[in-house]
């Protein structure tokens, strides 16, 4: 029995033993550190990591030594707390920038140590900033599109001031729920406006920098923005001033159909009919010629209308051919142009030449009157007459007499028309009437009433020819003349030249228009 | 556009009537043009590095690679910010003057050289080649930079031998040959961030409000 126990016992502290044995068998030297690394934020400082090995059991220390290229001397790590466990931190007075270094980190324990070499080449190599900080996104809703407009600012300690540090900086963005994102190079400004978004749809954005030829940084913070919608807007919003700006539409062209006539009325005016002052569209339908004339000239004392008329009937034709005068057939075919020899031209009549001046109110009369023989033409049937050309008779004089403000007096009292003669040429709608060599002097064109007066240049004239001067209006190779308007609208504001001395004297070729008006007040005007 | 920005350089050197603002502006304008121009050098230098690693290097253990030497390791440089703003204007231009003038050959050699290689494409032959040349312009370009600089009075005269600038070099001729082509490249490429950035640090010392 006793031997039992002692066996046991024994067995016990054996069992001890060894087991203490095995406890204190397993400390070791350490081992030597693995996996060495480095970062420098700013390219002023850095720090380097190692990764410890097994440390034996024991507490191990680790010491790092480092040499520089060029520099002999061994020097130990400045700081291995600011950069955390198993680091050495290099503040700007140890760091070189282009050197070479050369670390050795050292494990001892009470049993030994381990040591390992690694080697920087160039800091340069370890250099990774932090990421931008200060990340804003603003949207911008301004015309034509939403843009974003991001901004951030440079990682704190990087000294870009002093031309040390060159910042590049990379953005990438993109939707909420796409998987791609669009990368931007940036440069070394510090913000972007970013075009390519759409409203209504969430984006995210993130920016990194590098130093020089440096590492990336991570990406910095990510950051939200919205477009907003407001597009939908603007199109309801024009989609209401459409609508609204129908209707004032819709009802203008209501009214404008309810009131066509008046509006035909004031877009599209019935063009008025000639108007005499004094003269009376019904009258000339009432068809008494009395009338008309009192209308037009007051009651003044004027022959009988039957002897005009006559005359009219008889003095017509116009030629200085003989036979002219012989042939009989003027009854009218059809309404024709009729011949007027201008009241100016002395018909056969005595007129004799007055004085320079012109007084008005024969002038005025002389409307009158030439507006009464209107007035008695228009009463009669128009005559045919038969459109003869006929050759100049060079050379032949007229015996025109002056016409003097008192031709047309004269004419009232010998209202006949007798001496054809001294038209030289019917063409057409137009009467070439020649002119003598004396001729009235100081006949104000001007004053004339009717709207025929003298031009004062002769560019126009075509052709001169005896006595004879063929007025043009443009380059009309045809007759003399053109039509009356543009006498009118040519001459209107001619003065007439009142030259005495006669070379040259000047036709008026006049048109009687169909309606009636007779073209009076020819103005001869001698050069 | 090498010829293109030179030229616009050498243009932007005349100031009509010796107007300081001007004057200032046309050095800023240089200056400008001149980091540009490192800028893109070095980014070249980065572009062909980082090739010939893929091509080159079997094993890319970050930390464990065989020490070089430069053969512009003689050249004392300042290797921080600090040093670089503490040295004086002249020594920081000569500094510059002295890494641009000691490439010229190294990189003129290297781009024969990768001519005959058949394993390089085109592109990195025409890279190669740019690399040289604009070593050599760049170093013309600092020169009028330091002329009209001088002419400012911004630094003084003391650099006198800025005519030649191969005087100063002259033992240092041999010394790259012993390097490799891949040593060269890694050589070059942080020489080409050194000139680079003691550019800025010089335009950002002699005219601050410019852009810095």
């Amino acid at each position: 029995m006793y031997n039992a126990r002692m066996r046991t016992h024994l067995g016990l502290v054996i069992l001890c033993v060894l087991s203490a044995a095995r406890v204190c068998s397993s400390t070791s030297a350490p081992e030597s550190p693995r996996k060495f690394d480095c970062r420098s934020r700013e390219k002023e400082t850095f720090s380097c990591w190692w990764e410890p090995g097994s440390d034996g059991g024991l507490p191990t220390e680790y010491r790092l030594f480092y040499t520089q290229e060029r520099l002999r001397e061994v020097r130990e790590c400045p700081d291995y707390v600011s950069a955390g466990a198993n680091s050495c931190f290099f503040d700007k007075k140890h760091t070189s920038i282009w050197a070479e270094y050369t670390m050795t980190v050292v494990a001892t324990n009470a049993l030994g140590n381990a040591s390992e070499e690694f080697r920087i080449t160039d800091v340069m190599e370890y250099v990774k900033p932090d990421p931008p900080v200060n990340v804003t996104v603003v949207v911008n809703s301004s015309a034509p599109s939403p843009f974003l407009e991001i901004r951030w600012k440079s990682p704190p300690d990087v000294d870009v001031r002093t031309g040390w540090v060159t910042l590049k900086y990379e953005l990438r963005v993109k939707q909420n729920d796409s998987k791609e994102w669009k990368t931007v190079d940036i440069g070394s400004e510090t913000f972007f406006n970013f075009y390519n978004v759409y409203p209504g749809l969430l984006y995210m954005a993130q920016v990194r920098c590098k130093l020089d030829h440096g590492k990336w940084s991570e990406w910095s913070n990510t950051i939200f923005a919205e477009i907003p919608k407001n597009h939908q807007v603007e199109k309801y919003f024009w989609i209401f001033v459409f609508v609204f700006s129908l209707i004032p539409l819709l009802m203008g062209i209501y009214i404008l159909l309810l009131k066509r006539n008046v509006v035909k009325q004031c877009l599209l005016p019935p063009v008025p009919g000639p108007k005499i002052k004094g003269l009376n569209a019904h009258l000339l339908k009432s068809g008494r010629s009395e009338d008309v004339v009192n209308a037009l000239m007051g009651n003044q004392n004027f022959p009988p209308v039957a002897a005009w008329t006559e005359q009219v009937e008889d003095f017509l034709l116009v030629s200085d051919s003989d036979e002219w005068l012989l042939t009989d057939s003027f009854a009218s075919e059809k309404k024709k142009d009729i011949f007027i020899i201008p009241a100016g031209l002395h018909l056969g009549l005595e007129i004799q030449c007055r004085d320079l001046s012109v007084d008005l109110n024969t002038w005025e009369k002389t409307d009158d009157s030439k507006e009464e023989a209107k007035s008695n033409f228009l009463n009669t049937e128009p005559i045919n007459l038969p459109v003869e050309k006929h050759e100049f008779l060079n050379g032949e004089e007229m015996s025109i007499q002056p016409l003097a403000n008192t031709s047309y007096v004269d004419i009232q009292q010998h209202p006949t028309l007798t001496d054809y003669s001294r038209v030289k040429e019917v063409n057409d709608n137009t009467i070439l009437i020649l002119n003598e060599e004396e001729i009235p002097h100081g006949l104000d064109a001007e004053e004339v009433k009717s709207e025929v007066s003298v031009p004062d240049d002769y560019s126009r004239v075509k052709e001169v020819n005896s006595d004879v001067v063929f007025l043009e209006k443009g380059d009309s190779t045809d007759g003399c003349c053109k039509k009356k308007e543009d006498h009118y609208t040519d001459w209107t504001n001619q003065k007439p030249i009142m030259p005495l001395e006669s070379e040259l004297s000047k036709g008026f070729c006049l048109k009687m228009i169909a309606s009636g008006y007779v073209d009076s007040g020819p103005a001869f005007s001698v050069k | 556009a090498l010829c293109s920005r030179l030229s616009s350089m050498r243009a932007a050197s005349s100031c009509t009537n010796g107007q300081t603002g001007c004057h200032f502006l046309s050095l800023a304008n240089l200056f400008d043009r001149v980091i540009q121009h490192s800028a893109r050098m070095h980014g070249i230098s980065n572009d062909l590095h980082s090739e010939f690693e893929l091509y080159f290097l079997p094993s890319k253990n970050q930390i464990g690679r065989v020490s070089r030497n430069c053969h512009t390791s003689t050249i004392l440089t300042p290797n921080g910010k600090e040093n670089a703003q503490r040295i004086a204007r002249e020594e920081l231009t000569e500094v510059i003057l002295k890494l641009l003038v000691a490439w010229r050959e190294p990189l003129w050699h290297f781009h024969q050289n990768m001519a005959q290689h058949r394993e390089f494409n085109n592109f990195s032959s025409n890279k190669s080649l740019e690399m040289s040349e604009m070593v050599h312009e760049l170093r013309r370009g600092v020169q009028k930079v330091v002329e009209k600089m001088q002419m400012l009075g911004v630094i003084n005269s003391s650099l006198g031998n800025l005519g030649s600038p191969e005087a100063l070099l002259a033992s240092d001729r041999a010394e790259w040959r012993l390097m490799n082509d891949y040593d060269l490249l890694y050589c070059f490429r942080r020489d080409s961030n050194k000139i680079q950035n003691y550019l800025k640090i010089l335009k950002c010392r002699i005219i601050p409000e410019h852009g810095c």
